[in-house]
């Protein structure tokens, strides 16, 4: 079994007085795609953002790489390999599509950078084409490209990404996610993804299931039926 | 009086457009600045302008790295700010009185005349705060256009959120862009001191100044500000011309108001940007 590059122990978060996310622990393995699933709402972005550092944890404890991260700030989990391309706003609305990608490589060695911004437009050769279009003239589609090229730009050891797949046409999803895969397959990165879309099924190795701030399931994707991940949608009647 | 304008104006810009922040106090701080040259210019006048400007620059960068940075980290709102930065002003001017016991001063640079242009003569110093601002300008652009610290400061002013989370040290940003605003005005009140004078009281006049002229051009928008600021100084010696000086606040200030009642983001739109 490879070794658990991130993990989450009990983490507790709240806007006021309400908690996002209650006691929570979750965990990704080496070169993993791991799924959070689950409706809106249920506190996939909380989680995530809780992980970046965007937002502070009430309690709990955060383990990247060996280190208690929960009180450190967002540069220093960056700058200890821990990325997060947020569900909204994620990208530089004004700036042309190549610096979008040329101010993301600041943390990479200097001697990366190209190949990085490289291999960015070559999983997404739209983005090469457009590279001197300014970033918010693109259509949402592109724009999801440019924020995971913004991911790939920073080589960050873990990339958490929110929603990917929100507003893709459905045949786009399917392409979408297999390029993920490609990504961690190319870069032997771990992913963590949230998603409301039950297509992440093909992708994921392993799916984690949010419903209401609260763990429904953590299964391998063998061990997972398709009616499981719905019924998290739709809820439990009974 | 555009061209000198200008820079203050240029100031608010810059500290608005990337740290998202008004700080009113930055009239102030560059008024003394200019006190600060004018002690030290009996020595050598290089020296003491620069000495006037980096004190300028090191006082912003401070005040926006234990004050204002803090506050916003912690979710303070634009009242927050309006009032902290104000206490920030009346410091700054108290300090003034208790430091130089002289209200009023003037600097003594060597005039450089007037310059005839088209019928009319305006005071080479205008020309060369303007130029000087434009100068300014012309230099973020490139920055932004091929360092990598001009792109942090646009990906800062765009996506303050995105950029920490791509590792930008955001902390210097702003208190980089606070000590360039806070030096853009001190340069603006030395050019003001050595063309009129300078009272202890002249950094709210144009801290004040700057910032609505900067809001009537597009808050944010630095090109906005520049052509917002040539056109009041414009207004200005004009309604003083045809109206006398005593009226000229109040045609400038209703132009503003009605401006601001046909386009509430300015001339040129405030999308906050570098
Ligand atoms: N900034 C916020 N302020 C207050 N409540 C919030 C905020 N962000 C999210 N919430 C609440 O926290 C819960 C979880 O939200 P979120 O993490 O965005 O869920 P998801 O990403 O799964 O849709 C929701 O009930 C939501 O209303
Ligand atoms: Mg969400």
């Amino acid at each position: 079994m490879s070794e658990q590059v991130l993990k989450v122990t009990d983490l507790t978060t709240c806007y006021g007085s309400i908690s996002a996310i209650k006691s929570i622990s979750f965990y990704a393995l080496d070169r993993e795609i791991v799924g959070i699933v689950g409706p809106n709402g249920a506190g996939k972005t909380t989680l995530l953002e809780s992980i970046a550092g965007s937002v502070q944890p009430l309690e709990g404890i955060i383990e990247f790489l060996g280190h208690r991260i929960e009180h450190w700030s967002v540069l220093k989990r960056r700058q200890l390999g821990l990325m997060l391309i947020p569900q909204e706003a994620n990208i530089f609305p004004m700036m042309s599509v190549k610096k979008n990608l040329e101010v993301s490589v600041i943390l990479s060695d200097r001697d990366k950078r190209e190949e990085l911004i490289s291999y960015a437009y070559e999983l997404f050769p739209i983005l090469y084409e457009r590279r001197k279009q300014i970033a918010s003239t693109l259509s949402g589609g592109q724009q999801r490209m440019l924020a995971v090229g913004i991911g790939i730009a920073s080589n960050a050891r873990v990339m958490l990404i929110d929603e990917p797949s929100i507003g893709l046409a459905p045949k786009l999803v399917t392409k979408f996610f297999e390029t993920l895969k490609k990504i961690r397959d190319d870069t032997k990165k771990t992913i963590v993804l949230s998603e409301q879309n039950i297509k992440v099924l093909n992708i994921a190795d392993r799916l984690f299931g949010l419903e209401a701030g609260e763990i429904r399931f953590d299964e391998r994707k063998e061990n997972l039926s398709r009616d499981a991940v719905k019924d998290l949608y739709l809820g439990s009647i009974s | 009086m555009g061209g000198i304008l200008s820079l203050p104006v240029l100031g608010v810009a810059v500290i608005y457009g990337i740290t998202g922040i008004p700080n009113f106090a930055i009239g102030v701080i560059g008024v003394f600045g200019g006190f600060v040259t004018w002690y030290f210019l009996s020595y050598s006048m290089g020296l003491a302008i620069a000495i006037g400007v980096g004190v300028c620059f090191i006082i912003g960068w401070i005040v926006q790295r234990v004050l204002l940075t803090p506050i916003s980290e912690m979710g303070g709102d634009a009242t927050l700010f309006f009032i902290i930065t104000i206490a920030v002003g009346f410091v700054f001017e108290g300090m003034l009185r208790a430091i130089f016991p002289r209200p009023n001063i003037s600097l003594e640079l060597p005039r450089i005349g007037t310059i005839s242009f088209a019928g009319y003569s305006v005071e080479g110093f205008k020309i060369i705060a303007l130029l000087f601002a434009i100068g300014t300008l012309i230099i973020i652009r490139l920055m932004e256009e091929h360092t990598e610290v001009g792109k942090s400061w646009q990906a800062t002013s765009q996506n303050l959120k995105l950029a920490k989370l791509i590792g930008i040290k955001t902390t210097q940003v702003f208190s980089i862009a606070s000590g360039i605003g806070c030096a853009l005005a001190c340069i603006g009140a030395i050019f003001w001191g050595s063309l009129y004078n300078l009272q202890l009281s002249s950094g709210w006049d144009l801290g004040f100044l700057g910032f609505i002229v900067a809001v009537v051009g597009g808050i944010g928008n630095i090109w906005g500000g520049l052509i917002s600021a040539l056109i009041m100084g414009m207004v200005m010696s004009f309604s003083g011309y045809l109206l006398g000086g005593e009226w000229q606040s109040v045609i400038l200030y209703c132009i503003v108001i009605l401006v601001l009642i046909i386009a509430p983001k300015g001339i040129l739109g405030s999308e906050r940007s570098l």
